[in-house]
């Protein structure tokens, strides 16, 4: 079984070690937007897939999580 | 017979050690040595070509590891590159024959004592023991004939051991490491591409990675900070809010609101007077690092440079990690000949008029040399553009060190804002001192305040809110890496920036400012990390650095070392070989795909969908540029290519007819960018 994101073998959660890494720095840094602005989870993750200091892999992350998040949207 | 370690610096020390100042120049079969006279002796200089011997396997047929059998060999039997050193290795001999006494007058460091105990034990069978040691930090007549009245009465064998020690040691682990990669993608995949690593690439590779994956992995987060701006005799000032960040919107919100329309009071004015020290003089790191500062220079260019300028008697030896200028150097004098100078006559008068001349000194020590010093020589000829700047950084710094702390004032302004603390810095420079005499390489980064008295109201014209988001770690420089390289204290002075050099070489790492580890890079990193951590751990490379230390203290022997590390050699191959399948598969789809990058021109402008790619054709055998979709049957878009040289394309395309362009790279020709497209009205416009 291959990562969600690229062809790496799965670490944990469907992700290899390098784009877990991003996954779990998402996860974090959530706190500190939410706190900071009050936001929403999906207005977060709009935010940082936007914005330029995002690192490569936390986009692909970021962006994977994204397309998750509308498709749970839509089967609601 | 006075063996040197370049054919330059021979030339210096016949010139030197002659009573007239003359040499002979004679060849041999296109080698050249230089005859001198002294008082009664008849001296041959002769000199090597950098290494002449080098460490080769025992079995050259072989070519699998692991490997710890092996040799010193002359190198013309090792490098097909090197078969002139087999001519000039058989001229060395010939000279030896009818010489009786016998000097070492290499460069004093371990590479330097290497190649003059390689030459005296193998060219001139087995003289290493009997000969005398020349031991000096500067090519100029005085120092010279000094140290040859002076010879030491034997080589540094100390010296000598630990050098082959670490050559050794170097070798073992960069032919198994090495070969561990590259058989791992051969025996899996096919492929044939040359991949290495080693002792203190290992290391230098994961500190790159580490660096490389903050960068992918980072999320900014989100933070405010406030100035408010008092205008005072028609002049703006920016007043900072004493929290430098503030995490939230809504307490930034708050403060602004109750700033807003709101006078500041100055509660306190700090005014406090510091001295700053004068830089430490030179050893070859800071010079390194100061060149790239201020040229840009990468340090091996630096390392070039200050080589030549030392082969050219203007500094001294520039390998060196001494932040030390005894004053057996001859403080005065250096001054004295530096005053003749048009450029220097201010300073240096202005130095040789003070009552003591005291470097301020670093902490870093060598046994072998001082720090990097100007002799005092003024150039004979004419330096070119990166020598002058290099002479010239070196001459001011040298100024630098002796001048008095300058002093300084800073003035911090706190102002209340409706409870609020904001403050307002400033500084200056009272007395420039050694900051004097380092110009154009310092400057004072002055900051006037207003004139200010406590308890004055001040206007507050605006309070500005400004968001801002945390930022991720910078890539490396070329000096940030060098430093990285020297508090990890990994490689020696002589060897990081081939180090540097070697990575670029492999295909890991590529710009030259922001220093990224490349795909294939990143792989090999990862591969060693998860295979053979200790291979690239600071500390296990470190540990061994030391021990090296050790043998030249003769706290440690060379055999110790060797066994040492071949015991973990034998684990880590033992299991890379164990995992080969799983290496080669990782680094094989990587290799495959960094030949593609290389080989992709950029995207196709006539069908929009297809690759640009370099294609070399089955008929002519010439190169040119073809659209990926030419092997669907659907785009036959081509372009011509330069038939020599390298090519690499450019991210930004042409900015008249947005077709991909190219750098073209010929050997000692200006490269140029080349547009693909033949009817570029940039093209057209030229014709």
């Amino acid at each position: 079984m291959s990562c969600k994101i690229c062809s790496r073998p799965i670490k944990e959660k469907g992700y290899c070690s390098l784009h877990l890494k991003a996954y779990q720095n998402i996860y974090e840094k959530f706190g500190v937007w939410e706190k900071a602005l009050e936001v929403s989870w999906m207005d977060y993750l709009v935010k940082i897939s936007k914005n330029s200091l995002t690192g490569e892999w936390a986009k692909e992350v970021v962006e994977h999580l994204i397309e998750d998040e509308s498709r749970n949207v839509k089967e609601k | 017979m006075i063996i040197s370690e370049k054919p330059d610096a021979a030339n210096r020390i016949a010139a030197a050690l002659d009573d007239n100042g003359k040499t002979m120049r004679e060849t041999d079969n296109g080698v050249p040595f230089f005859a001198a006279k002294n008082g009664d002796k008849e001296i041959i200089v002769a000199s090597a070509l950098g290494h002449l011997y080098t460490v080769a396997g025992v079995n050259k047929g072989e070519w699998d590891y692991p490997v710890f059998g092996y040799q010193w060999l002359p190198r013309w039997m090792v490098e097909k590159s090197a078969s002139k050193i087999r001519i000039w290795l058989k001229v060395l001999s010939k000279l030896a024959e009818s010489a009786e006494d016998f000097v070492d007058a290499c460069d004093y460091d371990v590479e330097g004592s290497i190649i003059g105990y390689s030459i005296l034990k193998y060219a001139c069978r087995g003289r290493e023991k009997l000969a005398k040691r020349m031991k000096y930090s500067t090519l100029t007549r005085e120092e010279l004939r000094d140290s040859f009245s002076n010879l030491l009465p034997h080589l540094d064998f100390e010296l000598v051991e630990s050098g082959l020690a670490r050559h050794e040691v170097d070798w073992l682990y960069g032919i198994n490491l090495s070969r561990a990669l590259t058989l791992a993608v051969r025996n899996s995949s096919g492929m044939y591409a040359t991949l290495s690593t080693g002792r203190v690439q290992g290391p230098t590779l994961k500190y790159l990675e580490i660096r490389e994956k903050n960068i992918r992995v980072f999320v900014p987060t989100p933070f405010w900070s406030i100035t408010a701006k008092i205008s005072i005799d028609d002049h703006m000032f920016d007043l900072e809010y004493e929290k430098k960040t503030i995490e939230t919107k809504a307490e930034a919100g708050g403060i602004i609101a109750a700033c807003k329309g709101k006078d500041g009071k100055v509660v306190k004015i700090d005014v406090k007077e510091f001295h700053q020290n004068p830089p430490v003089p030179f050893d070859l790191g800071t010079l390194q690092s100061e060149a790239y500062k201020f040229f840009k220079h990468t340090p091996i260019q630096t390392s070039k440079i200050a080589q030549h300028l030392y082969v050219n008697t203007l500094i001294s030896y520039p390998r060196t990690s001494s932040q030390k200028l005894p004053p057996v150097i001859g403080y005065n004098a250096i001054l004295k000949k530096l005053s003749q100078s048009m450029l220097y006559q201010k300073v240096a008068q202005k130095l040789l008029a003070q009552a003591t001349l005291k470097p301020n000194e670093g902490s870093k020590f060598d046994p072998a040399h001082p720090a990097i010093y100007p002799t005092g020589n003024l150039p004979e000829k004419v330096l070119d553009t990166s020598e002058k700047n290099i002479y010239d950084l070196i001459v001011r710094r040298f100024f630098a060190v002796f001048g008095e702390p300058a002093i300084k004032q800073s003035i911090k302004v706190s102002v209340d804002i409706n409870q609020y603390l904001f403050f307002m810095t400033g500084y200056r420079t009272l007395k420039e001192c050694w900051m004097e005499y380092y110009k154009p390489y310092v400057y004072s980064k002055d900051i006037s305040l207003p004139l200010l008295f406590e308890g004055q109201r001040v206007a507050i014209e605006k309070v500005l809110l400004r968001n801002s988001f945390t930022k991720p770690p910078v890539r490396y420089n070329p000096r940030s890496l060098l430093k990285k390289m020297e508090r990890e204290e990994i490689g020696t002075k002589a060897t990081r920036a081939m180090t540097i050099q070697t990575l670029y070489a492999r295909k890991y790492l590529e710009g030259e400012q922001n220093m990224t580890i490349t795909d294939l890079g990143f792989e090999v990193a990862e591969v060693l990390r998860n295979y053979c951590p200790s291979v690239v751990s600071s500390e296990m490379t470190r540990r061994l650095e030391e021990k090296m230390e050790q043998i030249q203290l003769k706290h440690e022997t060379k055999q110790n070392v060797l066994v040492d590390a071949v015991e973990t050699l034998k684990k880590v191959t033992l299991t890379l070989k164990h995992n080969q399948s799983e290496i080669g598969a990782q680094l094989g789809q990587k290799i495959k795909q960094a030949h593609h990058d290389k080989q992709t021109i950029g995207n196709c402008p006539k069908c929009q969908t297809g690759k640009l790619i370099t294609i070399r054709s089955k008929k002519t055998s010439k190169r040119f540029v073809g659209c990926t979709n030419f092997f669907e049957g659907t785009c036959i878009t081509s372009f011509p290519l330069p038939q020599t040289g390298s090519i690499k394309p450019l991210a930004a395309p042409c900015k008249a007819c947005s077709y991909p362009v190219i750098k073209v790279l010929i050997n000692q020709k200006q490269p140029w960018n080349l547009c693909l497209n033949a009817n570029c009205p940039s093209k057209v416009q030229k014709k």
